[in-house]
């Protein structure tokens, strides 16, 4: 589903920072991925490369078989449209949209019409909050908005830059849960994280140190179940 | 404590870089707004200040003695009467003239200039006339060696009207051909009223200036005068000195009119035009300029409420609410300083444009169109005070809130607040595409009215703007139709005296190889009571005439009997309807070719289509009320089958008889022409109100863009396309367009129609003015309107386009 060949990101003139070097990734429909690393280690410019937001300085990466560092402007508008779902660390959501508009706005980008808002937050647990403005909610259910929103697109690609950053643990797990169901139904799953307790319910963890991956595979103290989970 | 400062500057130096594009905008739309009102005001103090300078230098009477009828007397008389006056101490000057009607041939190759005129006679010896004197504008003057020979002067701007050279010559009355030294200005003429007329007849009435001995020469009239003008004291008692003068001249057995110098028609419309002028001008300039200042204030608090977030950080971080301002204010001060530059620009280059035209129209000797310091000054502090304020409301918004607040409520404006909880309840139409752009206007209802209000103040002065325009020129195409009527190429031929019909001067006419069909007439002024007492000019013709006859838009002229036919406006004014009767106070003849006054009642038998309100016609039947029958003064000539009205001009001129010939249309012609100036200027300012609306509807698509950029980068990470972007913000803006043309219309058809009958009606009461718009203004203002407003987002495009996605969504809110 996601394919990164040689994938390195350097940024600025003057100083160069290089923000993402030499990454090869490669990840399947129905795998659930928890990208680690401490801050400023290269995960949302990672995230960025594969939703198609920036382009990598060299390398090339394909999604859904489309490779988009060869498309033009065009195509990666439908791609970012049809393929990918971004749930942004900012949230990002719309101020002038209720909670439910919000997750509307999701589904009417993806041209989804069957799509029923109210029980999209409410797989969210944001069921009560449905004609909320967003400066109405607290910062995580804002964030589970911005994740409600990016479910309702329905699109095979997930990227969750800390969904879980403001969460209350519980809140946490059940929106983990809920994007590991995605995973099961088929979708690729990537989930940002700098919280190693999280990364141990992933099939699979991907670890970055200053835009290099320096681990790739199953949590290291093996898969746990969400109920183990502490943090 | 200075590093502190440091980074002030160096985050305002920032900030500038930033907006430094809307920041000149932002000026320009001041400038524009207060340049404009400096602009039209200098032209109002400039011609103030000209009219009194002017009439000052060329030491305009203070009274004028005519002699009634055709009385002269002896040279010396009215001198002599004028010294042996009890109060002859507080007289400074007193000159005698002869002052004649004239007709004045000053064809050229290219043009039939046949016009009426005024010979004024004056004594050139001793460096003579002191008291309304000429100035050369043109050629050379006459010296006292000129006295008796055929040498005079033209008027300035009957030169300049008709194109003439500077010196020629001209053929008047009597087949005298006279040279032409230069042209000059005196005060009389600096305004060319001739009686009857309301039009500006400069290029339609010659003033002839000579000696005192060629205009008696030229009169066939040895040594005498008929005019008298004087110059008193300025402690000296007018009505006393007046009333002595008069009853001295009354002494010599001659009628005398006395004229003051403020009853001067030339005085009068000049200083009464510039007041007139100066009422039409303020509104509006002040509009102009409202409508500036409310989009400026519009948009620099859109500006610094992008820094509220900021502020709410700086408040939580204790920092004093007075350095928290400085920032924005710092903004502030460059939009001030930038649009006060702007301003004085705006300013110097409208009052330019302006006085260039009074000048070619107003030939005033003396131009005092001084740079209007204390005038700049006030507007200059205005535009600067504005974007201080606008930039420091926001702040003080914020500051007065908790910090919490105005960090939580967060970037920008962008709340869900407002009116935007009603829509929660509305179901709108559509998906969330569709949505969105009434959403963000009814989140930010306060921002969305003061753009809306800013845009409709503009598109009102614009349509109060065009919409004048076009109501006058409706009213004169109006009047030369009605003129025109069926026989568009008639000649009006005035009769030097009024004759029978079938006397010989009148057969002459008729007989004249280049006249096809003739039509008596008998023109004469009549007063007529009412509502309000009107003069009318009443056309007294047979209205079965195969030739012309009035158009009729209320009533019928069949079996009119002795009623009168009224213009609209004077019915009005007179407050009278068809069918109902009016007392007229008319001559009635009392000797071969004198007459008295007499009263009559007659009926208002129809309206008549001209919008002149003095112009009235009647029934030849009617000649009997003025003991008239079979006589007239003016006679109605089409040109013959070949002949054009050049023709007929030529060959009537030469006829005794025959006092003016002028085309029927030739004051409708004039208005054009005049009008057609003026149309000039207005469009000149005209188009800096287009490019305030232009400019105004920039900003505030760019800003909003700036606003939303976020939303748009969420967007676009979601696959939205910039078209799809775009196109909301198309829509948003079209609403806004669409409600502020609306507004602005209202306004500006209430601005047309408070200049077409509260001003207009004051100013040119003789001209029946309706409110009109014509299709171009219409579609002017819609396509300037709504189209700019609502593609202005189209700018926004490119940083769209080239937005930096990542950049924009990192940002933590
Ligand atoms: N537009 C940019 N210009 C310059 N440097 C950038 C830019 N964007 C990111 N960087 C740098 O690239 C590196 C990686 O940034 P990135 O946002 O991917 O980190 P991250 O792993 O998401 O960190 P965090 O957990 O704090 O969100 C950082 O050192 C950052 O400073
Ligand atoms: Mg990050």
């Amino acid at each position: 589903m996601i394919e990164l060949h040689e994938v390195s990101k350097t940024f600025g003139n003057g100083v160069p920072i290089v923000a993402l070097a030499d990454v090869d990734l490669r990840v399947d429909a129905g795998e659930f991925v928890v990208v680690l690393g401490p801050s400023g280690s290269g995960k949302t410019t990672l995230l960025n490369m594969i939703g198609a937001l920036d382009n990598p300085s060299t390398g090339s990466i394909s999604v859904g078989g489309v490779d988009i560092s060869e498309a033009s402007r065009r195509e990666l508008f439908d791609f970012r449209r049809a393929t990918v779902s971004f749930i942004f660390q900012s949230f990002n959501i719309f101020p002038g949209l209720t909670a439910a508009e919000n997750v509307q706005f999701g589904a009417d980008a993806a041209d989804r019409e069957d799509v029923d808002p109210a029980e999209v937050l409410d797989s969210v647990g944001l069921g009560d909050r449905v004609d909320q403005f967003p400066h109405e909610l607290s910062g995580g259910e804002q964030q589970r908005v911005a994740i409600a929103r990016a479910l309702a697109t329905g699109n095979p690609v997930i990227l969750a830059d800390e969904p879980t950053g403001e969460l209350d643990f519980t809140t946490g797990v059940q929106i983990l849960q809920l994007l590991q169901q995605q995973a099961a139904d088929g979708k690729a799953v990537l989930v940002v994280t700098h919280n190693r307790e999280i990364s141990r319910i992933a099939d699979r963890v991907v670890e970055l140190s200053s835009g290099r991956i320096v681990s790739d595979g199953p949590p290291a103290e093996g898969k746990a179940r969400l109920e183990d989970l502490h943090w | 404590m200075m590093k502190d400062w440091f980074l002030l500057l160096r985050w305002s130096w920032r900030d500038l870089r930033k907006y430094w594009v809307k920041v000149v905008a932002i000026a320009l739309v001041i400038g524009i707004g207060t340049g404009a009102y400096a602009g039209m005001t200098s032209m109002t103090n400039w011609r103030r200040d000209s009219n009194n300078a002017s009439v000052a230098l060329l030491n305009m009477y203070d009274m004028r003695f005519e002699l009634a009828g055709d009385s002269f007397v002896p040279r010396g008389d009215l001198e002599s009467a004028v010294a042996s006056i009890p109060s002859s101490g507080s007289v400074v000057a007193a000159e005698e003239r002869l002052v004649r009607s004239i007709q004045v041939d000053a064809s050229t190759d290219d043009a039939t200039i046949l016009v009426p005129g005024l010979i004024v006679g004056r004594d050139l010896a001793a460096g003579g006339p002191t008291i309304n004197t000429w100035h050369v504008e043109a050629g050379t003057g006459l010296a006292a060696a000129d006295a008796g020979q055929p040498l005079v002067m033209l008027e300035y701007s009957f030169l300049m009207h008709n194109d003439l050279p500077s010196s020629g010559e001209v053929v008047v009355s009597g087949g005298q051909v006279l040279t032409y030294t230069g042209g000059a200005t005196t005060p009389e003429f600096f305004m060319v009223v001739p009686e009857n007329t309301t039009s500006f007849a400069q290029g339609t009435y010659a003033g002839v200036f000579a000696s005192l001995e060629t205009a008696q020469g030229l009169a066939g009239l040895e040594d005498v005068v008929n005019d008298l003008v004087v110059t008193i004291t300025d402690d000296a008692d007018r009505g006393v000195i007046t009333d002595e003068i008069e009853d001295a001249i009354s002494a010599l057995g001659v009628g005398v009119d006395v004229t003051l110098k403020e009853d001067d028609p030339s005085y009068r419309v000049l200083f009464e035009d510039v007041e007139n002028d100066a009422e039409n001008m303020t509104v509006f300039a002040v509009l102009i300029f409202g409508g500036a200042v409310l989009g400026a204030f519009n948009l620099i608090t859109r500006l610094s409420e992008a820094q509220r977030r900021e502020i709410g950080i700086a408040m939580a971080l204790g920092v004093k609410p007075l350095r928290i301002a400085l920032r924005p204010l710092l903004v502030g001060a460059q939009i001030a300083l930038l649009g006060v530059v702007f301003g004085v620009g705006v300013g110097v280059l409208i009052g330019n444009m302006m006085r260039d035209l009074m000048i070619s129209f107003i030939p005033l000797p003396i131009w005092e169109t001084d740079f209007q310091w204390s005038l700049f000054f006030w507007v200059a502090v205005i535009g600067f005070v504005v974007p201080f304020l606008a930039a420091a409301y926001p702040v003080w918004r914020a500051v007065r809130v908790k910090p919490i607040e105005a960090i939580r409520t967060g970037h920008l404006a962008a709340r869900g607040g407002g009116l935007a909880p009603l829509l929660k309840r509305i179901p709108l139409p559509g998906n969330t595409f569709a949505q969105l752009p009434l959403r963000n206007l009814l989140r930010a209802p306060r921002r969305a009215v003061l753009t809306t209000l800013g845009i409709a103040a503009v598109m009102a002065v614009l349509v109060g703007f065009l919409g004048s325009i076009d109501s006058f020129v409706g009213a004169i195409n109006r009047g030369g139709d009605a003129i025109k009527g069926d026989s568009p190429d008639r000649l009006v031929v005035s009769l030097e005296t009024v004759l029978p019909v079938d006397a010989p001067g009148v057969a002459a006419i008729d007989n004249a190889d280049s006249v096809g069909r003739t039509q008596p007439i008998l023109q004469l002024g009549m007063r007529a009571a009412g509502d309000q007492d009107l003069n009318l000019l009443v056309e007294i013709l047979d209205l079965d005439n195969d030739l012309w006859q009035p158009g009729v838009v209320a009533g019928t002229i069949e079996d009119s009997g002795t009623g009168i036919i009224l213009a609209e406006a004077a019915a009005e004014d007179l407050g009278v309807d068809v069918g109902e009767s009016l007392l007229l106070t008319h001559p009635r003849r009392t000797g071969p070719t004198t007459f008295g006054f007499a009263q009559s009642d007659v009926t208002v038998v129809a309206i008549h289509n001209n919008p002149l309100r003095f112009a009235a016609y009647m029934d030849d039947a009617a000649l009997d009320l003025a003991n008239a029958v079979g006589l007239a003064n003016v006679v109605y000539a089409e040109p013959a089958p070949g002949s054009t009205p050049e023709d007929v001009q030529r060959e009537l001129f030469s006829l005794d008889a025959v006092g003016s010939v002028v085309t029927a249309s030739a004051s409708a012609d004039d208005l054009d022409e005049l009008i057609g100036q003026f149309v000039g200027v207005l469009q000149g300012i005209a188009f800096f109100v287009l490019l305030l609306a232009v400019l105004m509807a920039f900003n505030s698509a760019s800003i909003g863009f700036e606003e939303r950029q976020r939303e748009h980068a969420t967007m676009f990470a979601y696959g939205v396309r910039v078209r799809k972007a775009l196109r909301m913000a198309i829509v948003e803006n079209t609403i806004i367009g669409i409600v502020a043309t609306a507004m602005g219309l209202v306004a500006g058809v209430g601005m047309i129609w408070w200049v077409v009958n509260v001003s207009a009606a004051e100013t040119m009461p003789d001209i029946g003015l309706v409110v009109e718009m014509s299709p171009t203004t219409l579609v002017t203002v819609i396509v300037l309107g709504v189209a700019a407003v609502a593609f202005a987002p189209v700018f926004t495009v490119r940083r769209m386009r080239r937005m930096d996605l990542p950049g924009t969504l990192r940002v933590m809110e």
